[in-house]
């Protein structure tokens, strides 16, 4: 019995490309990986009542978020016919769709540097944003204190007081309060050592408006009352046993911190320096959860555009064997849009 | 670019024929598009928070379908999709709920310290302090030295 059949191919394994299934698997831990930051987040935030969700307090631009998920839409539909253009071997077609969807992706990146700027414009970062009353108090104190230590760095840095010590505030104080009666140093210029003569009474307000704060912090005890001194120690002489001076209020800080900021002397420097001391529960997990996860979908943004580049740098040498690299590079993109189309919904609407 | 090696065969991809399969893309496009826009009037309309939570998941869950399905091809892949994204599914879906007795239901209190920036500004005062009672002679015990 002769057997002149030639044996049929012996078939194993999954009938799709091996770059493909690499691809998909990859694709695998990629869901794993953003499920971790998706998953902990719907853990956290129905473990947290009273998570913010005023755009007030967040500052979450819905419309930014939206056009942003209109932009990856668009890019998407445009990875999918460049790859249906290659599968046809319009190569050329291809090319321009994929450089529209490189494009796109640099206008995602853009929009969404105007959103993160808007978020460290307003301090909404992880750890600097007070949860409570008490926290707003004594960040708002501690961003006057670094408004004046600027201030007063313009007087060290340009050797107008010479000091080895420039961080001792107490010590600095003083010498500016001094300047007008002091002599200019020889390496300062004469215009420099005058405009900082002009400017020192200015700083020294500023200061004094902050001790008075901190130290009203420090005794915790309201504006309208003496926080130091005698008048402190004699106000305090008069509290039966048990009583305490009335408590340091939020309200009164801000009521400070408004008018300092219309002060036509430093006020410039308040407002710049000082953020709106509004205590946001929660604020802080928030910012830690918005910026690791679009973070991390921006870096998988980024990876897209070399991959897009790659295929873009081969110019009009593109051909059919970068049909299957194209098509990978598409399924990647798919999966970035789609991670953002959950994203989109849970951190900028709900 | 590729040189596969499946099906028992060494193939090119120039040589195979890439599935195309005859889906309206553009109209997925519109799909989306429109479903964003919904996202958007769901979040515009004061709706209670439930439903709102609701209309916008589902809304979610349907782009996710039509780029998976379309965009992604999975509608017309073999059932080797289903070996591959079935454990994946499972394990995304069994992290949250596994997580959520010990961390969901109760975590920290709003009051709960900042402990890093804290202990950074106690690190600094101290820092300040030292330096000030140096330049005045003092020591931080309050005596002179």
């Amino acid at each position: 019995m002769s057997h002149t059949a030639k044996p049929t191919a012996l078939r194993m394994g999954i009938p799709i490309p091996n770059s493909k299934l690499g691809l998909w698997l990859f694709l695998g831990t990629e869901i794993m990986f953003f499920t971790a930051f998706i998953g902990s987040y719907i853990v956290l935030r129905l473990g947290s009542k009273g998570w913010p969700t005023d755009t007030h307090d967040t500052h979450i631009n819905v419309f930014l978020g939206g056009l942003n998920t209109f932009v990856l839409i668009v890019s998407s539909y445009l990875v999918v016919v460049s790859h249906e253009a290659m599968a046809q071997k319009n190569f050329s077609k291809a090319r321009m769709y994929l450089l529209g969807t490189l494009i796109l992706a640099f206008v995602f990146l853009g929009i969404k540097s105007i959103e993160y700027y808007g978020k460290i414009s307003n301090d909404i970062l992880p750890g600097h944003i007070a949860e409570t009353s008490s926290q707003a108090i004594k960040k708002a104190s501690r961003e006057l204190e670094v408004v004046v230590r600027k201030r007063f760095a313009e007087y060290t840095s340009s050797g107008a007081i010479p000091t080895e010590r420039p961080n001792d505030i107490v010590n600095l104080v003083i010498q500016i309060a001094a300047l007008n009666t002091a002599t200019r140093p020889e390496n300062v210029s004469e215009a420099t050592f005058k405009a900082l003569q002009d400017s020192a009474p200015v700083d020294v307000a500023l200061h004094s408006r902050w001790m008075d704060l901190h130290q009203h912090i420090v005794a915790n005890v309201s504006l309208k009352k003496p926080a130091t001194g005698p008048e402190y120690v004699a106000a305090s002489a008069k509290l039966e046993p048990g009583e305490k001076l009335p408590e340091l209020e939020y309200s009164e800080v801000t009521a400070l911190l408004t008018e300092m900021k219309a002060d036509k002397t430093y006020g410039t420097y308040v407002t710049h320096g000082v953020f709106e001391p509004h205590p946001v529960v929660y604020g802080n997990i928030f910012a830690s959860i918005y910026f690791l996860m679009t973070g991390f979908h921006a870096i998988h943004v980024i990876v897209g555009m070399i991959l897009f580049a790659v295929v873009l740098r081969q110019g009009s040498k593109l051909d059919g064997k970068w049909t299957d690299f194209v098509e990978n590079s598409g399924l990647y993109w798919h999966f970035v849009d789609l991670v953002w189309i959950f994203l989109f919904p849970m951190l900028y609407i709900i | 670019m590729s040189h596969d090696a499946y099906d028992g065969q060494v193939a090119h991809s120039d040589d195979r024929a890439h599935d195309t399969h005859h889906v309206n893309y553009l109209a997925i496009f519109f799909v989306l598009c429109a479903c964003t826009a919904l996202s958007v009037i769901f979040d515009v309309v004061h709706l209670s928070k439930p439903i709102t939570i609701v209309l916008v998941m589902s809304v979610a869950i349907t782009k996710a379908l039509c780029v998976m399905m379309f965009f992604m091809h999975l509608k017309f892949e073999g059932n080797w999709k289903f070996v591959l994204l079935a454990p994946t599914t499972i394990l995304a879906i069994g992290l949250p709920l596994a997580l959520f007795p010990d961390i969901g239901a109760s975590y920290y209190t709003p009051t709960a310290p900042q402990v890093t920036s804290w202990a950074e500004e106690i690190r600094n005062d101290k820092d300040r302090h030292a330096e000030h009672a140096a330049g005045t002679g003092y020591s931080e015990a309050g005596q002179v030295e």
